[in-house]
């Protein structure tokens, strides 16, 4: 039984890290239908702005999260109006091209600018752990938990509760709708990609304190993420919660009762099977064909 | 100009950007070959290597070892009076781009020697493009047994021992010790690696056999981010000693997550991560070194012909002190591709050189190295173990640089 609690307590903490970050990238592909293949290297862009602010000013990487999280939506604003913007309204596959093509450079910039040595964030509580009982809570996987909740919740009252998220919902579910009420859906969409970066960048900080990382780790997280999202719901915030802690479950169980060989193919094996069920994933809602970019 | 064909210029001009930054992202410097081995030329020399990607870690480091060698070589008069010139390309850790980038550099850069790549999974595939094209192929770090079963004529591992071997110096010693210090049960937690796996199956053949129970024992895969549940695992079982087959960020995050769970075994063992030095301290913390024992090629202390040079040259170009094993590994390689050149006096025939190494022992950096018919080295492996925040080599007593000690006590 305590290996049992053990087990769920050390999976909802992994995916509720895994949530921020897929929160991200179904955010922007539900408001401009881009599937961003740069997220995972901006995950891991967070998390090398966090190592340099621990390493050279000490900063606790967590608290650093409301430095970098500002920096990785000003460049996703950035990236948007120069790069995203120009080919929104080309087919689905140069988008996917180009966030491709965005995370090939992201990844060598940062080879190029920290090198491609591994690096470890090790703030004074890394390796240390609450005790309950015989279960344990590792600090900084409890921390880094409870500050991914707590960006989620601030993300979802933005969504739900501001004139910005109303505009963004607006622009989501219709965009031509959306212009004729005075919406700019253009400076909607640079927002959301700033927003979904942003989310990328503050994962980064916290996944930053759990793993090591190099530039080349955006590879691992990217299939991650869209395995997570696919399962979720394309677009839909609550659907990429809910799979990310079916994921996060479905890996940690699977290593405890089944096999760590087993641990990553047994998440994606339920993504097939949903999809089988309902390919539009656990909450999401079948794309409309008439759907105009903005 | 109409305004929809300037918007369809600055997309192309963007796109056209991206892709060629994301070109030079992969760090591709290759440039063409031109060969002579008669003298007052420049012989190429081809390697692709991971400097992005899983391995960009030892693979960036078996760089510098490559390019070590490549300015002590010019320095010293070149090979075959030629000055050398090494090509190398980036396969991001990827078992297709590293085909293709061995196939480019024969049939495109033209080189006119090869070396090898990094980690069994590259050298596998790799090693077959340089055999069909009947090119010497030795390599700094692909030590799986399956490298060697092929029967491949042009093919040398340039350390001391393949994988399964490597850690057969620490089974004995711990096989060994007195009983009060021997441990009595054993967990063997491993990554799904060709070099790896073997390693710690080599150890738990000899330990099993010796009677230390095997009480745990698990494989998991590359992209494995949660280390927790394999140390709840390892909690409940509480081995006396945990050996662990890693490479360097899977090690780094299972060492962690024992930490994290208050639990550590008595001792500690682990392929790969404890000697990348700087990196393993700064990843673990000096105070969680104490004790913990691997396998390493090499020590930057040892008395071997060249060495102090190579790590003079290698703090001169990299600013370090103690250069990574791995760049060690690769200045072996390239010295042992060297002798053979040499000896033979002609690159034209490279049969002549696999030949060559086939009959000779070749002294090395790593100490001296010989190989079987198949290419796979025949000598004793180093045993490292952190020491008061030092890489100290323990074992073979002979070359040892302080008394193995027994325990791992993280926290001192």
């Amino acid at each position: 039984m305590t290996e049992l609690v053990q087990t769920l307590v050390l999976s909802l903490l992994v995916g509720g890290v895994y949530a921020l970050v897929a929160s991200g990238l179904t955010l922007i592909f539900g408001v401009m239908r881009v599937i961003n293949i740069a997220h995972g290297a901006f995950l891991i862009l967070g998390a090398f702005i966090t190592y340099k602010l621990w390493d050279q000013l000490g900063l606790d990487p967590l608290v650093g999260v409301v430095i970098t999280t500002p920096i990785v939506f000003v460049l996703g604003w950035v990236i948007y109006r120069l790069l995203v913007r120009p080919i929104r309204n080309a087919p689905m596959s140069s988008t996917v091209l180009l966030t491709f093509g965005l995370a090939l450079v992201t990844e060598g910039v940062m080879g190029f600018i920290w090198g491609n040595d591994s690096k470890s964030i090790r703030p004074s509580y890394v390796d240390q752990s609450y005790h309950l009982g015989d279960i344990f809570l590792p600090k900084a996987q409890v921390y880094g938990g409870v500050l991914a909740v707590l960006i989620l919740a601030t993300l979802w009252l933005i969504l739900t509760k501001t004139w910005l998220g109303r505009a963004i919902r607006a622009a989501a579910s219709n965009p031509a709708s959306a212009e004729l009420v005075g919406i700019k859906v253009t400076s909607v969409a640079a927002v959301v990609f700033g927003l979904g970066l942003a989310a990328a960048g503050a994962g980064g900080a916290i996944t930053g304190v759990l793993y090591t990382f190099v530039p080349g780790s955006h590879y691992a997280w990217i299939a991650r993420l869209l395995a997570i999202v696919v399962l979720g719901g394309l677009g839909s915030l609550e659907g990429a919660v809910l799979s990310a802690l079916i994921f996060g479950i479905a890996e940690t169980v699977t290593a405890v009762y089944i096999s760590p060989a087993w641990a990553t193919a047994v998440p994606y094996a339920i993504v097939f099977a949903v999809l089988l069920i309902r390919p539009q994933g656990l909450l999401g809602t079948r794309l409309r064909d008439d759907a105009v970019a903005a | 100009m109409s305004h929809v064909s300037i918007r369809r210029g600055w997309k192309a001009v963007a796109l056209a950007a991206v892709v060629s930054l994301g070109m030079a992202a992969c760090g591709n410097d290759a440039s063409s070959g031109g060969s002579s081995d008669s003298g007052g030329g420049e012989l190429s020399i081809g390697a692709s290597l991971p400097l992005t990607g899983d391995f960009s870690e030892p693979g960036s480091a078996a760089k510098q070892g490559y390019q070590v060698w490549e300015a002590l070589t010019n320095e010293n008069g070149g090979l075959l009076g030629n000055q050398v010139k090494m090509v190398i390309k980036d396969d991001a850790s990827n078992q297709n781009t590293v085909v293709t980038d061995y196939n480019a550099l024969i049939s495109q850069d033209n080189v006119d020697l090869l070396l090898g790549t990094f980690s069994s999974l590259l050298n596998l595939p790799a090693s077959t493009v340089a055999e069909k094209n009947q090119m010497l192929y030795v390599e700094p770090a692909g030590g799986s047994p399956d490298m060697f079963s092929r029967d491949y004529q042009y093919l040398f591992f340039a350390q001391q021992a393949t994988a399964d071997k490597q850690g057969l110096v620490f089974a004995d010693w711990v096989k060994n010790l007195p009983a009060d210090q021997r441990p009595k049960t054993a967990a063997y937690p491993t990554l799904d690696d060709p070099f790896a796996a073997p390693n710690v199956d080599g150890i738990r053949q000899v330990l099993e056999e010796a009677g230390i129970k095997t009480v745990y024992k698990t494989t998991y895969a590359i992209d494995t981010k949660n280390f927790d549940s394999i140390v709840a695992a390892m909690k409940s079982a509480n081995p006396d000693l945990v050996v662990h087959g890693a490479t360097f960020e899977d090690g780094v995050s299972l060492t962690r997550a024992m930490l994290k769970s208050g639990w550590t075994p008595k001792m500690f063992y682990e392929t790969s991560t404890p000697s990348f030095a700087d990196q393993y301290v700064k990843a673990i913390g000096e105070e969680n070194t104490e004790g913990v024992m691997y396998a390493v090629s090499y020590s930057p202390e040892a008395d071997t012909p060249g060495n102090k040079e190579f790590v003079a040259q290698y703090k001169k170009m990299f600013g370090q002190d103690i250069p990574p094993e791995d760049a060690a590994d690769a200045y072996a390689a390239a010295e042992v591709m060297q002798a053979a050149v040499e000896a033979v006096g002609s690159i034209d025939d490279q049969g002549k050189l696999a030949d060559w190494l086939r009959a000779n022992t070749v002294p090395t950096i790593l100490g001296d190295l010989s190989w079987d018919e198949t290419g796979a080295p025949e000598s004793d492996f180093l045993i490292g173990q952190w020491q008061k925040g030092t890489a100290e080599i323990v074992l073979p007593p002979d070359v040892a640089t302080a008394d193995a000690e027994v325990g791992w006590h993280p926290g001192s």
